[in-house]
């Protein structure tokens, strides 16, 4: 085989003249982003995100059908590279109407994957449920029964009827759990030998105990009370919330390795003093911190990043209502969770970000017809309401966790649009128009769920039931911005798919053609 | 129902998959439209599968899913019917049909109203079209009129009759009578009858020659009358009511009687050539006068050779006029590296609009090596406002099949295709028939002019798609597929149709061949500039006082054309910028008017050659509406292949539309700027990268009024959203507007200043045109 050179960013290499410009950049080690490539099918150049830039002729060229030629210059990693691949993606997301994250959970201060939590629970699995809430909320018992529920205000089901009863759906996996003979604790790291302290015992405080211990840290927590709980123990009343459910809780941390130093109070010495100790020390004292001075305080709050919860003095993080008053406990717990994410960061010496929230396609209010697509996935029953905070019976949980309509989408851990958005920086706002597409969700096939309105056109399920020799397969209708892929004579999905169903949905890249 | 044997169809057409455009148009030509069953009966009868057939049929235009009316309004939105308020006549044929809110058929299914993109009469702007029968010049009030006429023509339908060429012994002279579609438009088959009519009453002894496209579309109808031994006379604006007069004063009656006859008539003839004809515009033109030769002196007719002269299926006087010698040359005398050779020379270059050199593409085609090879005509004249390639078709059909055989000859090449355009028949049905003739005189087929070599050419109609006027989409189209364009390299010259090597080259290339085999290289280097060898064919339309088809030597000055040629502007306005080159193009401000028409010097200045669209826009023309209009059309028209031109142009549209209507704010001029960039950049094929031209080209020149328009004001009133209608003071109170008002806003009292209710108003521009006081003001 005569091989030919091209310059590959400054780099002379000899390559077969058979291949493109992909094939050789990957061989490199070198990364492209693809989404309407389909490796061993048809080429059918359209979504652009695999431009690169032939620097003789200047013009930016698809690198999955282009194929190499003697003296190509290419560059794959400029500025304009860059650019371009993000503005394509910008475009494709303006003609994107999906959600890849429900409204409740973006609306949870914790973060919550709330629709998966209510899927777990609809199909009779209160423990796997449990152990998706515990990944995000540290005290799921206290907070079924305190949280004021922004999840519920977000929730789609509310433009229906009523909302999802997201909290007390919650509080069920947790009281199941509890009343377990033993409960959940999560994967442990081994100890890695560092030691944060903690001070305070409220919402926040726990919170950031179990995930640091999660993460192999020690942690010791002050308190000045002598029994472990802050405001949740002294300022809500029994009724509200039964004490014996919060001592489960603490339990649990507890035997996950949490060390209490009780009736401590610590002023501005004490604090110098743990600071020598331990390698960090968080701050979650409440909106009772009027012992500290010293510390840059406004309004009598810490003044901490929003995000990390990192502070003035790089050692000493702050959350809960130190920071932000109002004793919200969800937001509370919310904290805990991402201080312990930006002490490890901190502490490995990796830049202090907190969580980090990836790329999120959202459109907004469902529009009046998209509600009945919506309710196709759902129970149309009424909402159960129990009064003050009984909990469900297991046959009313399912069926109100069924009431869920799945807003979330199927492919959120799987989808290049999301991944690629994320990595070049994707505006979603920046083109979308102000009246959008209607959303539809097609359900007529038994294993997957076809949504026009994320499909990108990129072809692949077109070339792949014509590859297979489909009896209808799926064709592009139309032409233009309009274009669709769809079942030629307005047939079903089911009785165009009949062999390549999966096939088509585990290729297509985003959520257009999904596993149910 | 219509009977339609569908497996004769398929029997005709073929059972492959490249057959199903073909049968498509059958389908749709007998039912109006494609019923569902019958498409599934094609796929259980052919190798044509569900998902092909469904991608095609919901690609091209030219095919319905759903059922139309009996007959079909087409208003033409071509730049120059766009220029001359197309949009307001297709907004009065709606009031005039009380569509129903959002429904393109009437209530009783007699006309489906729909807009077409260009039917290439638009010297005649604004064109409407309903089925068969094109209306030139339609105003909104006319529009009760023109559907009139219709059902009276649909009432009384006439019989057909053809104009003989046959010379006969003892002539008395000569008779031409042009017959390009703008002439048909204009009512010269009307002209034609009478005339047939004239001749023989009068008993004259004249050849009756029906001629292809003079290029002065602006004076349609036209008659020349040759008496033998005399000056010929051109006639402008000929009614069928002025033939008889026209032609006694030109040819003495033969016999006696029919003298006799006659001379009841001087009377007539001598009112009629005191020229106090009644109607407009009507005139004895004069070849040789100033005005006209101004119009053909500064031309270099070379594709459209002997103009005005050519009857167009006229085998033997195609012949007699040097055609086929081109031909024989390259037959009998050349090898075809030597023909290739002497393309290369002449340097050539595409004129379809790319301006690849055309010897250079005959090298790439005639070095491969490959037992098939394929030779395209394009004739898919798709940019609205560009009409040459159906006037060369339609005029010279002989002369661009001798240029494809040549290019066979030269390449190697097997097999012809034309691909002509759905909204052509015309050009069609000549093809068809000179193919015929063709064959029949040994100028195609096996052994062509006993030589070894063979050739024959097909016809393939286009279905309706402006993206297959590009190479690869075209060759897609040929295939049976959606036209969708491929990326490029390959090119077609090394991988086209069915894989095979193919020349594509535009009608008007083509038609340039044999002259430049015929006269030599010299003859054809003789005109144009260092890099733009030879001629170019222009329609010239739009706010011009003489419009139709230009043919001028390349390096031409834009402002030679529009004044020397075109006359300047019209109406005694001003002129603002000049669209060359279509939706691919770009506006050239008037300040930059002596800039010389060759394909470097207009890509300098933002434009571009394209297929020859040039539009002359006057002061009361919106900058931004005209980008508006051009990114409305390639927008339609994206294939929806790649993200750039199907999102980008869409959303750049967007912001168009928002600027329009007044909603627009100094970023959105930004990021319309910025999008166009990358849409340019980022396209896969020609529509999507040239897409922005038109609004890049308006925003380096008349950025102030994209400013105006986020101020809220649009400076020539065009933007329909930005403007009021006032009635002044001046208003006399006759009433006509009041009449005229399709939606009552105006309160009907005579004798009083009338005023326009806002709520009610829908701008439709009718008060201001009856009003015979010019009292009704845009502002």
């Amino acid at each position: 085989m005569i091989m030919i050179s091209i310059i590959l960013n400054g780099k002379k290499i000899e390559v077969s003249p058979d291949t493109t410009v992909l094939e050789v950049a990957r061989a490199e080690g070198l990364d492209i982003p693809t989404m309407c490539h389909l490796k061993g099918h048809d080429h059918f150049p359209s979504c652009m995100v695999c431009v690169v830039k032939e620097n003789i002729s200047r013009k930016l060229i698809p690198s999955c059908t282009t194929l190499v030629r003697t003296g190509m210059e290419i560059i794959t990693n400029d500025e304009e590279v860059h650019e371009a691949r993000k503005t394509g993606l910008e475009l494709l997301l303006s003609d994107h109407v999906g959600d890849c994250e429900a409204p409740c959970q973006t609306n949870c201060p914790a973060y919550m994957d709330i629709p998966l939590m209510n899927r777990l629970l609809a199909e009779g699995k209160p423990q796997e449920a449990l152990e998706i809430v515990k990944r995000d909320i540290a005290l799921p018992a206290v907070l079924g029964r305190i949280c004021p529920a922004p999840c519920e205000r977000a929730c789609h089901r509310r433009s229906v009827d009523s909302p999802v009863s997201i909290c007390k759906l919650k509080q069920y996996a947790a009281d199941h759990d509890l009343d377990q003979k033993e409960q959940f604790i999560p994967d442990m790291a081994e100890s890695n030998g560092r030691k944060i302290a903690i001070i305070g015992t409220g919402p926040a405080g726990l919170s950031a105990a179990y995930f640091l211990l999660q993460k192999g840290y020690a942690c010791e927590l002050f308190d000045k009370n002598p029994v472990p709980g802050g405001a949740l123990r002294y300022a809500i009343p029994n009724k509200k919330l039964p004490k014996d459910v919060l001592d489960k809780e603490i339990e649990v941390i507890a035997r996950m390795g949490a060390v209490f130093k009780l009736k401590k109070q610590i002023g501005k010495d004490a604090l110098e003093a743990l600071k020598k100790k331990f390698d960090a020390v968080v701050i979650a004292t409440g909106e009772d911190n009027a012992v500290f001075t010293g510390l840059d305080k406004r309004s009598n709050a810490f003044v901490a990043d929003r995000n990390t919860h990192q502070t003035e003095d790089p050692e000493i993080f702050a959350i809960g209502s130190a920071v932000k008053p109002g004793r919200v406990a969800i937001r509370a717990v919310a904290h805990g969770k991402q201080v312990a994410l930006s002490v490890d960061q901190y502490l490995n010496n990796k830049p202090v970000i907190g969580e980090r929230r990836i790329f999120n396609s959202r459109f907004g209010r469902l529009l009046n017809g998209e509600l009945m697509e919506y309710m196709l996935e759902a129970d149309p029953v009424k909402r159960h309401e129990k009064e003050g905070i009984k909990g469900f019976s297991y046959v009313e949980m399912q069926k109100e966790a069924a009431r869920c309509m799945h807003c979330d989408c199927r492919k959120q851990h799987n989808c290049k649009l999301r991944d690629y958005s994320d990595e070049y920086g994707a505006l979603q706002k920046r083109f979308f128009p102000r009246e959008r597409k209607s959303v539809r969700k097609i359900f007529k096939h038994e294993p997957i769920v076809y949504e026009p309105e994320k499909c990108i056109k990129c072809g692949i399920c077109v070339r792949i039931t014509s590859e297979h020799k489909e009896k209808l397969g799926l064709t592009f209708i139309g032409k233009g911005f309009d274009v669709e892929v769809a079942v030629p004579f307005d047939n079903e999905t089911v009785n165009a798919l009949e062999k390549t169903a999966i096939l088509c949905a585990e290729n297509c890249p985003t959520g257009a053609l999904a596993k149910k | 129902m219509a009977e339609l044997n569908i497996d004769q169809v398929i029997k005709e057409k073929g059972r492959e998959k490249k057959a199903v455009i073909p049968i498509l148009q059958v389908i749709q030509n007998e039912f109006n439209y494609l019923p569902e069953d019958i498409l599934k009966q094609v796929c259980e009868t052919t190798d044509i599968t569900p998902d092909l057939i469904m991608g095609v049929a919901s690609f091209y235009t030219q095919f319905r899913l759903e059922p139309a009316g009996e007959h079909i309004i087409k208003v033409c939105t071509g730049t120059a019917c766009h220029v001359k308020g197309a949009e307001l006549v297709y907004d009065a044929f709606g009031r005039s049909l009380e569509l129903p809110d959002g429904k393109n058929t009437d209530e009783k299914g007699k006309y489906s109203l729909e807009k077409v993109n260009c039917l290439g009469c638009c010297t005649l702007a604004p064109v409407v079209q309903i089925d068969a029968t094109t209306y030139g010049h339609v105003g909104i009030e006319d529009v009760d009129q023109v559907i009139g006429s219709f059902e009276h023509d649909l009432n009384n339908p006439s019989r057909k009759a053809g104009i003989s060429g046959d010379s006969l012994d003892g002539q008395q002279g000569e008779i031409r009578i042009g017959l390009g579609s703008c002439c048909v438009a204009s009512g010269s088959e009307e002209v034609k009858k009478s005339l047939e009519k004239a001749v023989v009453s009068n008993g004259l002894n004249v050849n009756m020659k029906k001629v292809g496209c003079v290029g002065m579309c602006h004076q349609v109808p036209l008659l020349e009358m040759i008496p033998s031994g005399k000056e010929p006379v051109l006639y402008a604006h000929v009614k069928p009511g002025d033939v008889n007069a026209i032609i006694k004063k030109h040819f003495k009656p033969k016999g006696f009687w029919d003298r006799l006859k006659s001379s009841l008539f001087e009377f007539a003839e001598d009112i009629q050539t005191d020229h106090n004809w009644d109607g407009v515009e009507r005139f004895e033109l004069n070849v040789r006068e100033k005005q006209v030769s101004s119009f053909l002196g500064r031309q270099v007719p070379i594709a459209t050779e002997h103009r005005g002269v050519l009857d167009p299926l006229d085998i033997e006087e195609y012949q007699q006029s040097g055609g086929f010698r081109a031909m024989k040359i390259c037959l009998n005398e050349l090898d075809s590296g030597e023909v290739v050779q002497r393309i290369i020379d002449s340097g050539i270059r595409g004129r379809g609009g790319g301006g690849f050199s055309t010897g250079e593409k005959w090298r790439i085609v005639r070095g491969q090596v490959s037992e098939t090879k394929y030779i395209i005509c394009n004739g898919d004249e798709g940019d609205p406002g560009a009409f040459m390639d159906r006037m060369i078709l339609e005029s010279y059909p002989y002369r661009v099949i001798e240029g494809m055989v040549i290019g066979a000859y030269a390449t190697g090449a097997t097999e012809g295709y034309f691909y002509i355009r759905a909204e052509y028949p015309l050009a069609v049905q000549r093809i068809r028939e000179a193919l015929k003739i063709c064959r029949e005189r040994g100028y195609l087929g096996k052994n062509i002019l006993g030589t070894d070599f063979s050739f024959d050419i097909n016809i393939f109609e286009g279905a309706g798609a402006f993206i297959c006027g590009e190479e690869t989409a075209l060759i897609a189209s040929i295939e049976g597929n959606r036209g969708f364009p491929k990326l490029r390299p390959p090119f077609p010259a090394e991988k086209g149709l069915w894989g095979n090597p193919t020349l594509v080259n535009n009608t008007e290339t083509f038609a340039q061949i044999a002259y430049i085999i015929k006269n030599g290289v010299f003859e054809f280097t003789n005109h144009g500039t260092q890099l733009s060898k030879g001629t170019k064919v222009f329609a010239l339309a739009g706010k011009v006082n003489r419009g139709g088809l230009i043919e001028v030597p390349m390096g031409i000055t834009i402002r030679e054309i529009v004044e020397d040629i075109g006359g300047g502007v019209a109406g005694d306005r001003e002129l603002k910028a000049v669209q060359i080159g279509g939706p691919s193009g770009g506006c050239i401000p008037h300040w930059l008017m002596d800039t010389p028409v060759d394909f470097e010097s207009l890509e300098e200045v933002g434009a571009m050659m394209g297929s020859g669209g040039l539009v002359v826009l006057d002061d009361t023309d919106c900058m931004v509406d005209i980008a508006r209009y051009f990114l409305s059309f390639t927008q339609s028209e994206s294939c929806g292949k790649c993200t750039f031109c199907r999102v980008g142009t869409k959303r750049m549209l967007d912001i168009l539309n928002k600027i329009c209507t007044g909603k627009g704010s100094p970023k959105d001029i930004e990021e319309l700027e910025n999008l166009s960039g990358w849409t340019k950049k980022g396209s896969l094929c020609g529509l999507g990268k040239t897409a922005p031209n038109p609004v890049l080209s308006t925003l380096r020149y008349f950025k102030d009024e994209y400013e105006a328009h986020i101020h809220g004001k649009c400076p020539t009133g065009k933007c329909r959203d930005l403007v009021k209608y006032h009635i002044e003071e001046t208003c006399i109170g006759c009433t006509k507007c009041a009449q005229n008002c399709p939606v009552d806003a105006i309160a009907f009292t005579p004798y009083e200043v009338h005023s326009i209710d806002q709520e009610k108003c829908i701008k439709c521009d009718g008060c201001r045109q009856v009003c015979p006081e010019d009292c009704v003001t845009v502002s």
